[in-house]
């Protein structure tokens, strides 16, 4: 403990001590740009309740609920380097039923040419609390009942319907997955080419389209029927092969200046 | 020590003496030490990341018994969580909680907070800055939200202005609250028991009986309740009969994994004289209960810890009854007066 006493304090010493005066030759300039993220089934954005849908295995089913966190936001050039959204401004919940949660803003971004974005669903609890801010994503996620409260836990997907086989009766289904305390961690990123540049500058905002297909999350890497199972909470066998899925559903489609 | 870290703190605040530094307003938060007793492992918890300071802790134990952290505005963190009993809800079998309600399962003594890996009976909570999340936001404990938590806290002006001193960002938010309760939690360490100042040699001798029940815990007890902690932080099936009127599955809540079904965390003894009742459920009210469970009380199941199946086909770990009497003297020697009535930690 002495030993971390003295190098902290060392440490601190030392970057304390750091020198402003050696600006840079060039002021960095900075921009913004909007994510718009559209749910869909068949190119078209998802109607909750009122429009069915079918899936791989037969079911037929309506979507009431369809939530998710966006989270850890990066932006990539092409010759690799990263822009990293400041991490404790960087959950989002999309709420299909919220217009305005589908569209993110983000701004103060690092002008340039970008041609690849990458984020992550959930919440990346193996860097707690390396990087502060997750705890102040809590009173949003507890809004949207995206937390577990028993377990002290996001849930990093929501989805909720009903569904029938062959024309029988409706039964409701429900999907939550999340990660399970320390025993399975089900916090997944993505890495998405864009469609053409992404060009940052000042006063510019340009749109940023990413189509999200639903119907990934029962057919995709993995195919999940509902008459297999159609409640998954805390399911250490079905909700790492949802994560898989969702993982798959993204899709940047347009960038419009 | 001490002088060592005082010639550092005058070092670093000389270090930048320049004019440019003019404009800054020194905020009176002195670091508190955090001192790892001699016979402790290293902790858990990263204290670089949340060091704490006066501010912080104080911050913190306001929190910690302030009835505006629940929906009634009454039960607080230190009604379920009593000093005088290692902060445990005195002879309630499970915690209380808002409107009378019922929770499931025995409130858990806090100390040596900073040296867990996971927390709650079943883990649920993977790091200390989560775990108040759990009891506040359930209904059945403080039954609140943190949103509504901000908007109570906001509206007072000495947590403005204590959260404005603890924090660098100065702000009334979720990290702060849960990062200045962690302050005052890691501050809670009960090492100065009869049983420490022997392992420390600092004078004390074990009486006969407790010596012999020392020997008697080593062999029979130690292998889950190990170390100068006294757990393994594992979860473990010990064998208590299904309670029909919870079905608490334990660890498998957390998992999902039918393996952990019925597992709960092995808890540390320290202080386990006033922790009473005993168990995840608080079923057993004395230490000659739980060493009858022990001896002879266990229930088979598949996922009963196979270090309690005996090879004569017994279950449980094998007791005289003078056996259990002398471990019972040395659990004694757990109990930490110097922490149950430390003022530091008291609410008034």
């Amino acid at each position: 403990m002495k030993k971390i006493t003295i190098i902290t304090l060392t440490f601190l010493m030392v970057i304390s001590c750091k020198s402003d005066d050696d600006d840079q030759t060039t002021e960095p300039t900075f921009g913004s740009v909007k994510i718009d993220f559209n749910n869909v089934i068949d190119n078209k954005t998802i109607a909750l309740n009122n429009l069915s849908y079918t899936n791989d295995s037969n079911e037929t089913y309506t979507i009431a609920e369809l939530k998710y966190i966006v989270s850890n936001i990066v932006l990539i050039k092409a010759n690799g380097e990263e822009f990293k959204y400041p991490t404790e401004q960087s959950y989002f919940l999309i709420n299909e039923e919220v217009e305005t949660s589908k569209s993110v803003s983000l701004s103060e971004i690092a002008s340039g040419e970008y041609s690849k974005i990458k984020f992550g669903v959930g919440v990346d609890q193996s860097k707690y609390p390396f990087e502060s801010g997750m705890a102040n994503f809590i009173p949003t996620a507890e809004e949207n009942a995206m937390v577990w409260n028993w377990s002290a836990g996001y849930i990093f997907f929501k989805f909720e319907g009903g569904y029938t086989t062959n024309a029988g009766p409706s039964t409701d289904f429900l999907i939550h997955v999340g990660s399970h305390g320390t025993a399975l961690d089900n916090y997944k990123e993505i890495t998405l080419d864009l469609p053409s540049t992404l060009t940052i500058a000042e006063g510019a905002e340009p749109i940023l389209l990413i189509n999200a297909d639903i119907t990934k999350v029962f057919d995709s890497t993995n195919t999940h029927s509902l008459a297999v199972k159609n409640s998954i909470q805390v399911d250490p066998e079905f909700a790492p092969k949802i994560a898989e899925n969702v993982m798959t559903m993204f899709n940047a489609i347009s960038i419009t200046k | 020590m001490k002088l060592l870290s005082y010639i550092f703190i005058i070092l670093f605040g000389t270090a930048c003496s320049s004019e440019k530094d003019s404009e800054y307003i020194p905020i009176e938060n002195t670091k508190l030490e955090f001192t790892v007793p001699a016979n402790f492992p290293e902790p858990s918890y990263n204290i670089t990341l949340n060091p704490p300071t006066e501010k912080g802790f104080e911050l913190g134990k306001k929190l910690f018994y302030d009835g505006r952290l629940a929906s009634d505005g009454v039960i607080s963190c230190g009604f379920c969580h009593i000093q005088d009993f290692a902060f445990t809800h005195h002879t309630h079998i499970v915690s209380h909680g808002v409107g009378g309600a019922l929770g499931t399962r025995n409130a858990q003594p806090l100390h040596n907070m900073a040296f867990m890996k996971e927390f709650t009976w079943d883990g649920a909570a993977i790091h200390l800055d989560l775990q108040p999340i759990i009891p506040i936001t359930a209904e059945v404990e403080m039954n609140e939200t943190f949103t509504g938590i901000i908007k109570k806290l906001e509206e007072k002006p000495e947590y403005v202005k204590l959260f404005a001193e603890a924090f660098d960002d100065q702000k009334i938010n979720s990290d702060n609250i849960l990062k200045a309760i962690s302050q005052f939690m890691i501050m809670m360490i009960s090492a100065n028991t009869k049983y420490d100042k022997i392992e420390r040699n600092e004078g004390s001798v074990f009486t006969e009986n407790e010596a012999a029940g020392f020997e008697l815990f080593k062999a029979k007890c130690a292998s889950c309740h190990k170390g100068t902690l006294f757990t393994d932080q594992s979860y473990r099936n010990n064998g208590l009969a299904i309670d029909p009127q919870y079905n608490d599955v334990g660890r498998n809540r957390v998992t999902g994994l039918s393996e952990d079904s019925y597992k709960f965390k092995v808890p540390s003894l320290r202080n386990i004289e006033l922790t009473f009742p005993y168990m995840h459920d608080g079923r057993l009210k004395t230490l000659d209960d739980v060493l009858d469970h022990y001896g002879n009380g266990m229930v088979d199941s598949e996922t009963l810890d196979p270090i309690f199946k005996n090879q004569n086909g017994t279950l449980g770990i094998p007791m005289t009854e003078s056996d259990k009497q002398l471990i019972i003297a040395f659990l004694k020697t757990l109990t930490d007066d110097d922490f149950l009535n430390d003022n530091r930690f008291s609410e008034f």
